[in-house]
């Protein structure tokens, strides 16, 4: 009984974020950097999961070097044209580009 | 610790045995070479005579002899090449000590030769190779650093001719210098980023679909999901612009000035299409813990007979996301609803049916952990009033169904109510309350607002437990009920307000049973009543026209100070105050929480209100029996 429940809640969780104003795609990638979930082609999928966990990797370890006791928990990278959030956990990174001009 | 002492201890045990290498090799340098001079002949041999002829006279100036400066120019080590095989640098210190006490002036000599020797020793060099045969453990590494040193070789060696060609043209000392620090730089990172990249080009291929499904229906995704979702819709509300250009701007400017003037202006509107949708909100709550925090509890919606009964949303004001924090169901309708005062998680709900259920934001799962039995020892009828009242270390939820049966539980146990009182009337009729209310730090004494218009007061302990004082009248049932939060002088503790169908709000004291005050301004059913909790003489009400309106009473009595329609003129329920006093929260009969700012000049009190309020209370007390 559990299970389904919670599976439709991760999609109603999907789909609410994925229908905020001004998001242009969501992806789980899981720690390996490769895609679960996506609302975006595959092409972009890819290029953003491999992109951007290498980035969250990088920023999770200078958060670690910079004081061992730290983690980084949000990584937000505001471009011209986008926003990208990366919410990072241990064995999943939500990915979320979002248009702000919106 | 022990780790590092370990560390050390190899690192040194390292430093030895390449130090042993080196002089080993050196050892073997220097032997060929002499076997090469040896080869060469006489030469060699007149040399040997000359260097001694040399040592003799030196020694007879007192000066070291050749072959000692030679060797602490060098190195010692080629000393004990000379006079043994030795290996230990102990062995051939003493060797050498040995060869030397021939002389007597050479002791001070022999130190300085001891000096030199142990500069040698550390070798900065060594730290770094020792770092590098640590970590051969992870295999490759060490080879593709190898690798890249190669790659690393192949570009230098194609800049150089770049290099050369620009240097024809130009004096040689300024680009020779600035270039190869780029050089440096470049094939460092080049290698690696297409490594990383063709990792992950072949990994990508490796996830089926199959695999997908198992991953997205493992429970660690959905809790990261459900965790992460929260936190990213957070970040997506969180609308500010933080490249705010206030030169240029003007529009937002003149907007902000509009909404300072009005008195009450809508802020947000809390709606979820699939849970709030024609449900009538029936009782709001504030958590202590988290302020920002409003937990709504909603009827049933009888359009959608598949959907739970009971709903109970919360929602959060702090953040401008426009979805709930957590939503909860149960099987029937919920009356009543609040938050375990003293635990941030536990969300506890009155049921239609008069069951008592209790929610748990930490559990992956909307429906109770717990509730309370539906037997003749609790609850058979709807629980309209729901409260905890106690301390930290003594507290107990306070329930009464509208048969008049208050009970209280205890949070660790709801399989029987730990207390049960049945409110009745003279001649055992029992009464239908409708609302209740605690007095500010009260926990034994309550009033009750009921159906037949009457509001009673009551003991939960003592030699007079029950109903004591009734006080007389509404024309209608009592829809809402407020105490006035208390203010410790002058003491306003006594005073509340109750809000009814027969379109009055009426303002009481527990010491006289009759009312002190009635307003008559609205022409609709007043829904609810609410006192703000930081300025004495302000209430808001609403009523079934949609109205809201905000009662300054040290201002005016007859009419509102501010009264505002809600946009669709929709039936209000409930009405609430957010607990800085500066916002009031309204719930509709169709799902909609609206949350109101109310202009700071009117939510906030000026020093003199108590004072004011005091004087206003004496005239209202003078004016009560000309009234009424």
């Amino acid at each position: 009984m559990i299970g389904p429940v919670t599976s439709q809640e991760v999609e109603e969780t999907l789909k609410r974020i994925q229908s905020h104003k001004g998001v242009v795609g969501t992806i789980v990638v899981n720690n390996e950097g490769i895609p679960v979930k996506s609302t975006l082609d595959n092409t972009t999928t890819v290029q953003y999961a491999g992109l951007m966990s290498q980035l969250a990797d990088k920023a999770r370890s200078v958060v670690r070097d910079l004081d061992p006791s730290n983690d980084m928990t949000f990584l937000r990278v505001r471009s011209k044209k986008h926003e990208i959030m990366v919410a990072p956990d241990k064995d999943f990174i939500l990915i979320v580009i979002q248009n702000p001009t919106d | 610790m022990d780790r590092k002492a370990e560390l050390e201890r190899k690192k040194a045990k390292l430093a030895a045995l390449r130090e042993e290498k080196d002089r080993r090799r050196r050892e073997k340098e220097i032997k060929d070479m002499e076997e090469a001079a040896g080869r060469i002949g006489g030469g060699a041999g007149i040399d040997k005579d000359q260097r001694k002829d040399l040592d003799e006279m030196l020694s007879s100036l007192g000066v070291a002899p050749v072959s000692e400066v030679l060797s602490s120019l060098s190195s010692v080590n080629s000393m004990t090449s000379e006079n043994s095989n030795t290996q230990t640098p102990d062995a051939s210190l003493q060797a050498t000590v040995n060869g030397q006490t021939g002389g007597k002036k050479q002791q001070p000599l022999n130190l300085s030769v001891y000096n030199v020797q142990a500069t040698n020793i550390p070798p900065k060099e060594t730290l770094v190779y020792t770092k590098q045969t640590q970590t051969t453990s992870t295999g490759g590494h060490e080879r593709d650093v190898l690798a890249f040193d190669a790659q690393g070789d192949d570009e230098e060696s194609s800049l150089p001719h770049l290099d050369n060609g620009f240097s024809s043209k130009l004096p040689p000392g300024f680009l020779t210098h600035g270039l190869p620090t780029v050089k440096d730089v470049a094939p460092a990172i080049t290698p690696l980023e297409i490594k990383k990249e063709n990792e992950i080009k072949k990994e990508v291929n490796e996830l089926s679909e199959e695999q997908k499904q198992m991953i997205i229906l493992s429970e660690d995704f959905q809790r990261f999901v459900v965790r992460a979702g929260r936190v990213i819709e957070r970040a997506l509300s969180e609308n500010v612009d933080i490249y705010m250009d206030y030169i240029g701007a003007g529009d937002s400017e003149e907007t902000n000035d509009e909404r300072s003037h009005a008195r009450l202006s809508l802020n947000r509107v809390f709606y979820d299409e699939r849970w709030s949708k024609n449900r009538c909100i029936t009782s709001m709550d504030w958590s202590t813990h988290f302020p920002e925090l409003v937990v709504a509890s909603y009827h049933n919606n009888e359009e959608s007979l598949n959907e739970p009964d009971g709903v109970v949303m919360v929602w959060n004001t702090k953040f401008k996301k426009r979805t709930p924090e957590d939503v909860f169901h149960c099987q029937s309708a919920v009356m009543s609803t609040c938050f375990a005062k003293f635990n941030p998680n536990l969300i506890l709900g009155g049921t239609y049916s008069g069951q008592i259920v209790l929610w748990d934001n930490r559990v992956q799962k909307r429906t109770p952990i717990q509730r309370t039995p539906l037997s003749a020892a609790a609850h058979t009828h709807p629980v309209y009033c729901l409260q905890m009242v106690g301390t930290q270390n003594a507290h107990n939820v306070i329930s009464i169904s509208s048969d008049g049966k208050l009970c209280s539980w205890s949070l660790d146990m709801l399989s029987q109510p730990q207390d049960t009182l049945e409110l009745q009337q003279r001649q055992s009729k029992a009464i239908a309350i409708t609302s209740m209310a605690f007095p500010a730090n009260e926990i034994n004494s309550l009033v009750m607002g009921s159906e037949d218009g009457y509001v009673y007061s009551a003991s939960r302990h003592g030699l007079r437990s029950g109903v004591n004082e009734v006080y007389e009248k509404h024309l209608g049932p009592i829809t809402g009920i407020s105490t006035h939060y208390n203010q410790l002088s002058p003491d306003f503790g006594h005073l509340f307000l109750t809000s009814s169908i027969d379109w009055t709000i009426k303002l009481w004291s527990l010491k006289d049973t009759k009312p002190l005050y009635s307003f008559e301004d609205n022409s609709d059913y007043v829904m609810d009543v609410a006192w703000s909790p930081i300025h004495p003489a302000l209430f808001a009400a609403v009523d079934g026209s949609g109205r809201l309106d905000l009662w300054n009473l040290n201002q005016d009595t007859e009419v509102p100070t501010a009264s505002i329609v809600v946009g669709g003129a929709p039936a209000l329920n409930r009405v609430s105050w957010t607990p800085s006093g500066l916002h009031v929260c309204i719930g509709d009969e169709a799902g909609k929480l609206y949350v109101y700012d109310v202009a700071e000049h009117l939510a906030q009190p000026s020093r003199d209100e108590w004072s004011r309020f005091n004087a206003h209370l004496g005239e209202l007390t003078m004016n009560q029996g000309d009234e009424v």
